[in-house]
C-alpha cells in the first residue's frame, strides 16, 4: 500500500439498537483501488455515509490525508478532496451531460459569485478549463454525442456513466463508488472497469462498495469484507476469494 | 443566434411593443398593463424561487405587502421620496427574507412551505392591527405621485413607464442570474439536493441568495403597485395575489425563462380580455386555468421544452 489517503478508525453507527457499523477500522492508499463487500446489511451503504457526512457517525474518526473528516457536512468532505456516487444513480435529469458535469467543479475553482454574476475574466478562466476538463471525461463515457442534451433521457448505465464522470470533474483526491455497476448491462460493465483502471493509473484513487464478485476481482488492488457491521477479512482479491470465513459469511455454510 | 441574443431580441421587441400601448390603447388598458408589469414582476420573483430552487414560498405575498407599506410610510410619514422608498422596500425585504429563510431552510421542505405561509399571515395581521404602524384597516390613502427630476408622475402612461421599466431590469436581474452557473447550481440543488451537495455545493447559502432577491424584486413591484393605487391598506396582503403568481409560474413553466414572463402579461390582461361576458368571464378563466393545468402539466415552456427533447432524441438515436 502507498501513502494512506484515507484512514478510518472505530467507526460505529447505530439504528434504534442495531449495531449498522460496529467499530470498523481500515485505510485507503494513494492510488488505490479498494473495494467493499458483504452481504446486504453488512454495514457497507453506513461506512460509506459516514465517510461522506450524510450520516454523522455514533464514534470513530476518519481523515483524509490528514484532514479531520467526521462530523462535517457532506459538501465540506467534498470540498476536501473527497467525492462520491450514489447506489441508486443520482444526476441531473434536466440538465445536459455538459452541464451535469460542469456542476461537479463550480464549487471548486477561485471564482466567486460576483465572478459568476458579472463574468468576470476570471470567471471565463474557471469554466474554461472545467470545458476542458469535460472533454476529457465524456470522451471517457462514450457519451459525446449526447453532450448538448439533458441526460434524463439516457439509459441507467449510462447515467452511472454520468455520476461517476461528474464525481471527477473537479480531480478529488479519492472517490466513493456506491454500487457503480449494479444494473448496469456486462459489455458497460467492462468499460467501466477499463476507465477506472485507466484512472487509477493516472494517479486516482477509489473505494468501490460493489455485490458484482466479477467486477472486484477485475478492478480491485485490495477488498475488504464487511459482515454484521464488523470487518470480517481484508487482503488481496484472490486472498479474500479463497478465505473460507468468507465464503460462510456470504452462504452461510459451517465447514 | 447564441440563446443570449435570441433572448435579448424576444426581450427588445417584446418592449417595444409594450412601450406603443399608452399611444394606442385607452387610459383603463393602460392601467391594467400597469397591474400586469407589477404582477410580472412578482411572477418571475416567485419563479427564481419555486421555479429555479424549488421553494415553495407564500412569504412572496408578505413581501409585496411589505413593500407596499414600506414604501408608502417612507414617503407618508418619514417625507422621502418615493425612489428611496422603493430601494428601503427592497433592502428591508432582503433583510426579513435572510431573517425568515436562515432558521426556516433548516426545516424540511414542507416545514418552509408552512413557515412562509405564517409570515404572510402574520404580515397580514400586523397590517391590520398594528394600527399605530400601519394606521390599520384604513391603511394609507391618497399617496402622491412619484416625480422624476421635478417632474410630476401623474398621468397613467407615465406610471406604466415606470412599472415597464422596474419590470425590464427585474428580468434583466433575473436572466443574470438564471443564465450564470449560480443558475446552473440553483437548478441543481432543486433537482437532487443530496447529489448538490456530494458535489460541494452549500444548500443554504445559495437558498438564501435567491429566496432574498426573490423578496426584494417583489417588494419593488409592491411599491410600484401601491403608488398606482395611490393607497395602501391590508387587503394589498389578499391571497388572490400569491394564488395569481403561482397560477403564471405554474402555467408559464416554472424553472424556465420565458414562460412566467408571458404568462403574467398574458394572464393579468385574460380576465380584461373576457370581458365581453361579464357574468361569465372569472368561469371562462378558471375553465382555461383547468384546461391549461390538466393538458401541459409542466406549463406551456416546460410542454415546449419537451417537444425541443424528444425531437433531438430522434436525431441522436
Amino acid at each position: 500500500m502507498h501513502d494512506v489517503l484515507l484512514s478510518v478508525r472505530d467507526l460505529a453507527k447505530s439504528y434504534q439498537g442495531v449495531h449498522a457499523v460496529d467499530g470498523v477500522s481500515f485505510d485507503v492508499g494513494a492510488r488505490e483501488i479498494v473495494g467493499i463487500i458483504g452481504p446486504n446489511g453488512s454495514g457497507k451503504s453506513t461506512t460509506v455515509d459516514c465517510i461522506t457526512g450524510f450520516q454523522r457517525p455514533d464514534r470513530g474518526d476518519v481523515h483524509l490525508a490528514g484532514t479531520r473528516l467526521s462530523g462535517r457536512a457532506p459538501w465540506q468532505v467534498a470540498r476536501a478532496g473527497l467525492m462520491r456516487t450514489f447506489q441508486t444513480v443520482r444526476v441531473y435529469d434536466h440538465l445536459t451531460l455538459e452541464e451535469n458535469l460542469l456542476a461537479g467543479a463550480a464549487q471548486f475553482d477561485d471564482a466567486g459569485w460576483l465572478d459568476a454574476l458579472l463574468r468576470t475574466p476570471r470567471l471565463r478562466r474557471a469554466e474554461a478549463q472545467a470545458l476542458a476538463r469535460a472533454d476529457d471525461l465524456v470522451a471517457l463515457t462514450g457519451l459525446t454525442r449526447y453532450r448538448a442534451l439533458p441526460v434524463g433521457i439516457l439509459s441507467y448505465g449510462q447515467k452511472k456513466l454520468v455520476a461517476l464522470a461528474s464525481a471527477l470533474m473537479s480531480k478529488p483526491r479519492l472517490v466513493v463508488l456506491d454500487e457503480p455497476v449494479a444494473g448496469v448491462n456486462p459489455t458497460r460493465i467492462r468499460e467501466i472497469e477499463r476507465a477506472l483502471l485507466a484512472l487509477r493509473d493516472q494517479g486516482e484513487t477509489f473505494l468501490v462498495i460493489e455485490h458484482n464478485m466479477e467486477f472486484i476481482m477485475n478492478v480491485c488492488d485490495r477488498v475488504i469484507v464487511f459482515d454484521q457491521g464488523r470487518k470480517l477479512a481484508e487482503g488481496t482479491p484472490r486472498e479474500v476469494h479463497a478465505d473460507p470465513r468468507v465464503l460462510e459469511a456470504y452462504v452461510g455454510t459451517h465447514p | 443566434m447564441s440563446p443570449t441574443r435570441r433572448d435579448a431580441a424576444i426581450g427588445l421587441a417584446g418592449l417595444l411593443v409594450l412601450c406603443a400601448v399608452p399611444g394606442v390603447a385607452s387610459d383603463y388598458i393602460v392601467g391594467v398593463g400597469i397591474t400586469a408589469f407589477t404582477f410580472t414582476i412578482a411572477a418571475v420573483a416567485l419563479n427564481l424561487v419555486y421555479g429555479y430552487v424549488g421553494l415553495l414560498s407564500f412569504a412572496q405575498l408578505a413581501f409585496w405587502g411589505i413593500g407596499g407599506y414600506c414604501a408608502a410610510l417612507w414617503v407618508m410619514d418619514a417625507g422621502g421620496s418615493f425612489w428611496m422608498g422603493l430601494l428601503l422596500a427592497a433592502a428591508l425585504n432582503a433583510l426579513l427574507a435572510l431573517a425568515v429563510g436562515w432558521p426556516a431552510l433548516r426545516l424540511q421542505r414542507d416545514s418552509f412551505v408552512i413557515v412562509t405561509l405564517s409570515f404572510a399571515l402574520l404580515t397580514f395581521l400586523i397590517a391590520r392591527d398594528w394600527v399605530g404602524l400601519t394606521r390599520g384597516p384604513l391603511g394609507l390613502p391618497g399617496l402622491p405621485s412619484p416625480t422624476l427630476f421635478g417632474t410630476k408622475l401623474a398621468s397613467t402612461a407615465s406610471i406604466y413607464y415606470l412599472a415597464l421599466a422596474f419590470l425590464a431590469g427585474a428580468l434583466l436581474v433575473v436572466y443574470a442570474i438564471v443564465t450564470s452557473r449560480i443558475g446552473r447550481t440553483l437548478r441543481a440543488i432543486r433537482q437532487n439536493e443530496p447529489l448538490a451537495t456530494a458535489h460541494g455545493v452549500a444548500p443554504t447559502p445559495c437558498k438564501l441568495f435567491a429566496f432574498a432577491v426573490g423578496a426584494a424584486l417583489t417588494g419593488v413591484a409592491g411599491g410600484i403597485q401601491v403608488f398606482y393605487l395611490k393607497i395602501v391598506d391590508p387587503s394589498i396582503l389578499d391571497f388572490y395575489y400569491i394564488q395569481a403568481w403561482l397560477i403564471m409560474v405554474i402555467i408559464g413553466g416554472a424553472g424556465t425563462f420565458w414562460g412566467p414572463v408571458i404568462a403574467g402579461l398574458v394572464m393579468s390582461a385574460l380576465p380584461e380580455a373576457l370581458r365581453f361576458s361579464n357574468e361569465l368571464r372569472m368561469v371562462i378563466y378558471g375553465a382555461i386555468l383547468i384546461v391549461a393545468v390538466l393538458a401541459l402539466p409542466q406549463g406551456v415552456a416546460g410542454w415546449l421544452r419537451e417537444r425541443r427533447i424528444a425531437r433531438l432524441r430522434d436525431t441522436t438515436a
